[in-house]
């Protein structure tokens, strides 16, 4: 990060922010960042007339249709990039001509080889970059890193993690028409891997330390241009742990239940990130309801988004990129955490490729199962 | 085939593992002796046809071992058996909707490689020629435009076996009446559109059925469309009397028989008479309680409990 950093938030005491995208993730970015303290948002830019006008409603005072116009206009100190991926590294390299510092939602690029470009171009410039990878400040997940450190079940032999979805298209009743972007290999870089796997292998790594890939298998339960679920073999060397991840978006999701299961298996026992959730999703979200309601008499901040965790995980990831660059520190998880994610999905992608090539079976699935 | 008789006839499970078979080549295999037995009745009414068209449940692309829609191997199928048994020139039909194009929904169904394999076509019926008439629907006039295609050629309609997200039957006259345009109330439009769409056939593909979560009923249903709509909201669990549109069709007629080698009490008992699953937009009373717990609370609305203002 550049030592003039500080030097160029503007003249408020407040770190002024342009959201680049109020889609689904976008907005809750911008309702995360407008209850946030000492964090202006400003402006926010989306293509959707439907998306500005919900920004809007959520209290800012000027959008744009376009992210080149808003960084042309507004005085930013930074940006969060909620855009889609094909879109990364064209705001990343406007963000940094404006030196206005990103936080760019997951994934932080379409490859490695953009990556690096986005990166560079970012090093260049002085600015700083943040990615959106957030299972590691969701509740359940931090308890198990916990455990896992404090040495609750001895030595790890074997993990897993599970994060399944129903992706763009949803389950029934079709309400809404799907985007076509995240199932176009060349708009979003990838399918379920990019889109879900990304955070695991982030997380994991968090726990585990450096992973090596050594077996993948992709998947399509539909007849869509990028595989609907992965699975991926990997060992991590400096703690003995065979890991294996499976993400897809093939299975509907009923909100708030969440599928996403990592289980540690150790010598003594389990640990599970079930055990680190509320039994009752309702009750947690009562009782952090009613904290909420009772830090406003005793002038405690609330825990934004406090009734569901996997939403206070993206406000904890926010505010933690806003603290860093108002402390002119590198953001906790970087571009080069967001970079090594990318990495590990092209060497599992590589992988199945070449199983596949070699028509092997394995871990290989069908690919089309219709 | 008498109005009053539907076909069952059993989709033969015993060599599956599971409740599906993910390769559709073996699907299309495992459903040719069923597809033919089920037909057999109105081959007949078939053989003369020029022109069929097929109007399977393509609604969206959900995956089909979910019983959401229809299987296109069942339409594969039925595709293979007409091919061989008539000179019709046969395509396969379904329609854009705001939601979503036919060209993506067919894409990612398998629809079109499915297809490459025969010499039938994939019709967008929302590009289609239409035809503007008017019906009379409980004495009034309830205008309606049909595509030309339902009208002039020989059509056979294949809905899968699920409730709608209203609570009945989609069933073989909705399927049909989702591709036609009219101002009318919903339960008025398979009304109107009988008199002008009239199907030599209808085809329920049960194989996989839907009611709350699905199930490998492993069977196929055919038979005059009201009639065959009938047995299906029995099988969901349905009261005729709570589905305006049916009531109406068959106030007049007589009740229905199963015929065919399928224990009916046993397939009803199977098939689960759940609704679709809610929807993703939350009650209003409940984005209202939000929104008065952030405002006292200082928290901020989650966008997916907004709801509408």
């Amino acid at each position: 990060m550049a030592p003039t950093l500080l030097n160029r938030l503007t003249d408020s005491s407040a770190l002024s922010l342009g959201i680049l995208g109020v889609g689904n993730i976008g907005l809750v970015h911008l309702k995360s960042a407008a209850v946030m303290s000492g964090v202006d948002v400003v402006a926010a830019a989306d293509a959707v007339p439907e998306n500005r006008d919900r920004a809007e409603c959520a209290g800012v005072s000027r959008t744009y249709d376009d992210y080149t116009t808003l960084l042309a206009s507004e005085e930013l100190d930074a940006a969060v990039v909620a855009l889609p991926p094909f879109l990364h590294a064209d705001a990343v390299e406007q963000a940094a001509d404006a030196g206005v510092d990103v936080f760019v939602e997951k994934p932080l690029a379409r490859s490695t080889e953009e990556a690096d470009e986005m990166l560079a171009t970012a090093r260049e410039a002085g600015i700083a970059v943040g990615v959106d990878h957030t299972l590691r400040y969701q509740p359940d997940m931090a308890g198990v890193k916990t455990a896992y450190d404090e040495g609750r079940v001895g030595h790890v032999p074997y993990a897993s993690i599970t994060r399944l979805n129903d992706g763009p298209l949803g389950r029934p009743p079709a309400e809404s028409a799907p985007p076509s972007w995240p199932l176009d290999r060349d708009a979003a870089g990838g399918g379920s891997l990019l889109e879900l796997g990304v955070h695991c292998f982030d997380v994991l790594e968090w726990l585990f330390g450096e992973l090596e890939v050594r077996d993948a298998s992709m998947g399509r339960t539909l007849e869509v241009d990028v595989e609907d679920a992965a699975t991926v073999l990997m060992d991590a060397p400096e703690t003995g742990t065979t890991v294996t991840l499976h993400c897809g978006s093939y299975q509907w999701e009923q909100l708030p239940e969440v599928n996403t299961r990592l289980r540690l298996e150790g010598v003594t026992g389990t640990i599970s990130n079930q055990e680190h959730l509320p039994e009752n999703f309702y009750a947690g979200a009562a009782k952090s309801a009613l904290s909420n309601v009772a830090s406003r008499f005793t002038r405690d901040e609330p825990d934004v988004f406090g009734p569901t965790f996997y939403l206070q995980a993206h406000y904890d990831a926010l505010a933690d990129f806003c603290n860093a660059i108002r402390n002119d520190e590198e953001p906790p998880v970087d571009g080069a955490d967001g970079r090594r994610t990318l990495a590990l999905a092209e060497q599992a992608y590589e992988l199945a490729a070449r199983k596949r090539d070699a028509g092997a079976d394995g871990l290989e699935t069908p690919e089309v199962t219709l | 085939m008498s109005a009053a008789s539907v076909r069952a006839v059993a989709v033969d499970a015993a060599t599956r593992r599971g409740g599906w078979i993910p390769d559709i080549d073996a699907r299309l295999t495992h459903l040719e002796s069923p597809v033919r037995d089920v037909l057999a009745p109105s081959l007949e009414a078939l053989a003369d046809a020029d022109r069929i068209t097929l109007v399977p449940d393509a609604h969206y692309p959900f995956h089909p071992s979910s019983g959401m829609v229809t299987d296109p191997a069942v339409i594969g199928s039925v595709v293979a058996h007409l091919e061989r048994e008539t000179d019709a020139e046969i395509a396969v039909a379904g329609a854009s909707d705001d939601r979503i194009s036919f060209d993506r929904t067919a894409d990612y169904l398998g629809y079109t490689s499915l297809l490459e394999r025969f010499d039938a076509t994939l019709v967008d019926l929302a590009d289609e020629p239409r035809l503007d008439e008017v019906c009379s629907v409980d004495g009034t006039p309830v205008a309606l435009s049909v595509p030309e295609r339902l009208v002039e050629s020989t059509v056979v309609v294949v809905p899968s076996l699920r409730p709608t997200a209203a609570g009945p039957v989609a069933g073989a006259m909705r399927t049909l009446a989702a591709s036609i345009d009219c101002d009318a109330k919903p339960a008025r439009v398979p009304v109107a559109t009988r008199p002008i769409v009239n199907p030599a056939v209808a085809v329920i593909d049960a194989t996989t059925a839907y009611g709350g979560e699905p199930v490998a009923a492993d069977v196929l249903l055919a038979g005059e469309p009201s009639a065959v709509d009938a047995v299906a909201s029995s099988l969901l669990g349905r009261s005729l009397e709570a589905d305006d549109a049916l009531k109406t069709v068959r106030e007049d007629e007589e009740p229905v028989t199963v015929e065919g080698d399928v224990d009916f009490d046993r397939l009803r008992a199977t098939i689960p008479d759940g609704d679709l699953p809610p929807p993703d937009s939350p009650h209003p009373a409940v984005s209202t309680a939000y929104r008065v717990y952030a405002a006292v609370a200082g928290d901020a609305v989650p966008p997916q409990l907004e709801g509408s203002r």
